[in-house]
């Protein structure tokens, strides 16, 4: 936190020194531990690498019960109902995010997060020392701080209107949030509520692949063969997902 | 004068130890020959497939066979004094090959195939003697009869014995060639295909008028091996038989589970005319006037189903049209295996995958991922299903209740 609101610009001397030091530790101490396969690699029955699939059905894994209809009154604004589609919010963008904050990504668990945390260049990426949990903890608590203090109300229970107006201040970096920089928020929470519109519908979004069928993306498919050959016709593919789809049902 | 005599007897001397180094050549060159015979013989019989435990000393025993009446472990046959078969004499070991009795005269279980080995001739049971008296000795005691009471009783192997066991050498059919002859021999004797290939009866007994028709063992389907054209081998030829038993493959399917295992460790080491004889044999098998049955409907809403999930899920490897790649990824089309009596092994390969043997002829070992995690059981049995009943297939369809019960099986594994 405090690295974070350090008016710093890149990097100074005596960082390079104790991240050098820190190195130097790391090298004499640290042991690779890379995979080596030798000969045929292992088989085992049952071996598969994809996540469970999710049920919607079940309670909120990470959000409280409040957190939760910020979150879907968020996509609901992100991703309105139209002539195209659903919602984002209908499409279960929420218990996505709900799945996913739950699961590994929620912990970071597969990146580096040691210090030094500084403001890097946005080519640099993603430099905050918090994990998405936080971040949206954080952020949704300081959401409906400010929702309260403007509007007194929280946001889920703000007309549209006036949910769009603090979402674009929010993209904006002009809503200050407590904790967390409101622009940092607002793009993880819109990054996630695309992923979960478009992910496979295994993951808890992109109900009955809705995003698939508006966009005409056939889904998880590997094998064109058959029509490879058919140039310039409409296939009206039904889209595929990981857990199949409506066709696989036996019918009658 | 005496020294004459004395360059004489040594010119003797000499001569008579050289005789008697030739001599001691000899012999060394026949028991040579007598140790590789047995050797090969010891291969084609696959002693070693539960002799050797996996990673386990030669032939010291101690791979846990699970039959249905509880476990069996393939005792030690290194020549140990305490814990193998060092005390033995040739007459106990032709005895257990000949008549499945022990040194004193004990019954063996039938894990031990000596209803086929009972055909292996007497000169060969010696080869084999000799062979194992060679190994090394190693001291690893094997409890054998794991069984539950009363399957652990072995004098009730007599009355088993009365109704399964069909005792005496193989006898050659003087109609047939020698290559024939060498085949059964080979099939019915040392090869005992018809342990895992012929339907047993209630008490583990092979039916033998039902003879390689087919039988599941430990989850696995061992298929009908008769010349039955539509289940059976009859639309392979002698050389896709050669071709399946050398190298793990041939144009229609890849070796999997058990028969990998026979392949990699037995069939691939047999020599080419003994590969032939086994195929002439096989060739003229009963069952080659057997009619298919009719295949299912292609509206019936199980195999619209299976269908559709056999064109997102299985054809981009098996192809559209069933037809594999060869050497890669099995052939379903018209396809024996597929029309077998029992699906357990396509359930099986569906659920769990499988990896295909390798041999040095074939080392890919290709394999078929699992799709337990993906799909339910009455995708599963829709997909089968539809295999089972297009391209020229045709089989009993395979209800959810099956692969349900397929899955709990693997899973407790």
């Amino acid at each position: 936190m405090s690295e974070k609101s350090t008016p710093v610009r890149g990097v100074t001397r005596r960082q390079v020194l104790t991240s050098g030091a820190a190195a130097v530790v790391l090298t004499a101490s640290g042991r690779a531990s890379a995979v080596t396969i030798d000969g045929t690699p292992q088989w085992r029955p049952f071996d598969h690498n994809a996540a469970d699939a999710v049920d919607p059905s079940q309670d909120w894994q990470f959000f409280t019960a409040e957190e939760a209809a910020t979150v879907e009154a968020i996509t609901e604004r992100l991703i309105p109902a139209d002539e195209l589609s659903i919602s984002g919010r209908e499409a279960g963008c929420a218990i996505f995010i709900d799945r996913q904050l739950a699961g590994f990504f929620g912990t970071s668990e597969r990146l580096y997060m040691q210090g030094p945390f500084v403001n890097g260049t946005p080519e640099q990426g993603d430099q905050s020392a918090l994990i998405p949990r936080q971040r949206y903890r954080v952020g949704l608590a300081a959401l409906d701080d400010y929702c309260r203090r403007q509007h007194q109300a929280r946001f889920a229970e703000l007309p549209g209107e006036s949910q769009d107006e603090v979402l674009s201040g929010l993209e904006r970096g002009e809503v200050p949030l407590e904790g967390i920089e409101a622009k940092e928020f607002f793009s993880l929470v819109h990054q996630n509520t695309m992923e979960g519109f478009f992910a496979d519908p295994v993951y808890g979004g992109n109900r009955d692949m809705v995003s698939w069928r508006m966009i005409g993306f056939p889904g998880a498919r590997y094998d064109y063969r058959d029509y490879i050959e058919k140039h310039n016709q409409k296939l009206d593919f039904e889209p595929l997902s990981i857990a199949g789809r409506s066709g696989w049902r036996t019918q009658g | 004068m005496k020294r004459t005599l004395l360059t004489l007897s040594a010119v003797g001397l000499a001569l008579y130890a050289s005789l008697g180094a030739v001599l001691a050549h000899a012999q060394g060159a026949t028991e040579y020959d007598q140790v590789e015979k047995g050797r090969y013989l010891s291969t084609l019989g696959d002693c070693a497939a539960c002799h050797t435990a996996p990673g386990g000393k030669p032939f010291a025993g101690g791979v846990a066979i699970n039959t249905p009446f509880g476990k069996l472990v393939a005792p030690n046959i290194t020549p140990d004094d305490e814990t193998g078969l060092g005390k033995w004499t040739f007459d106990d070991f032709q005895r257990v090959m000949s008549e499945g009795r022990g040194p004193g005269g004990y019954h063996l279980y039938g894990a031990m195939p000596y209803t086929a080995y009972t055909k292996v001739s007497e000169e060969d049971n010696r080869a084999i003697w000799t062979y194992l008296q060679t190994l090394d000795p190693v001291d690893h005691l094997v409890v054998a009869n794991q069984l539950p009471f009363p399957f652990n009783q072995r004098f009730t192997l007599w009355g088993w014995n009365l109704l399964n066991f069909d005792k005496g050498e193989f006898e050659p059919n003087p109609e047939k060639s020698a290559e024939w002859n060498r085949g059964a021999y080979l099939v019915e004797g040392l090869g005992h295909c018809g342990t895992c290939h012929t339907p047993k009866n209630l008490i583990g007994g092979d039916k033998s008028s039902q003879f390689l028709e087919g039988s599941v063992v430990d989850d696995w389907y061992a298929p009908d091996i008769t010349a039955d054209p539509h289940k059976g081998i009859g639309a392979w030829s002698e050389q896709d038989l050669v071709d399946y038993l050398s190298t793990g493959k041939n144009r229609f399917d890849i070796a999997s589970g058990p028969m990998a295992e026979e392949v990699e460790h037995s069939s691939q080491y047999w020599n080419e005319d003994d590969l032939r004889a086994v195929a002439t044999y096989l060739k003229d098998g009963r069952n080659a006037d057997a009619q298919a049955p009719t295949p299912l409907a292609a509206e019936d809403p199980r195999m619209v189903s299976g269908g559709e999930i056999y064109a997102d899920r299985c054809a981009g490897c098996h192809t559209p049209n069933g037809a594999g790649v060869e050497g890669l990824f099995p052939r379903l089309a018209d396809t024996a295996l597929v029309n077998g009596d029992s699906a357990a092994s396509l359930m099986r390969v569906v659920l769990a995958g499988s990896r295909a043997g390798a041999t040095d002829a074939a080392p890919t070992a290709p394999s078929m991922p699992a799709f337990a995690w993906n799909l339910s059981d009455e995708e599963i049995s829709n997909v089968l299903t539809f295999v089972r009943n297009t391209w020229g297939n045709a089989a009993a369809p395979v209800s959810p209740s099956d692969v349900a019960e397929m899955r709990e099986t693997l899973e407790q594994h």
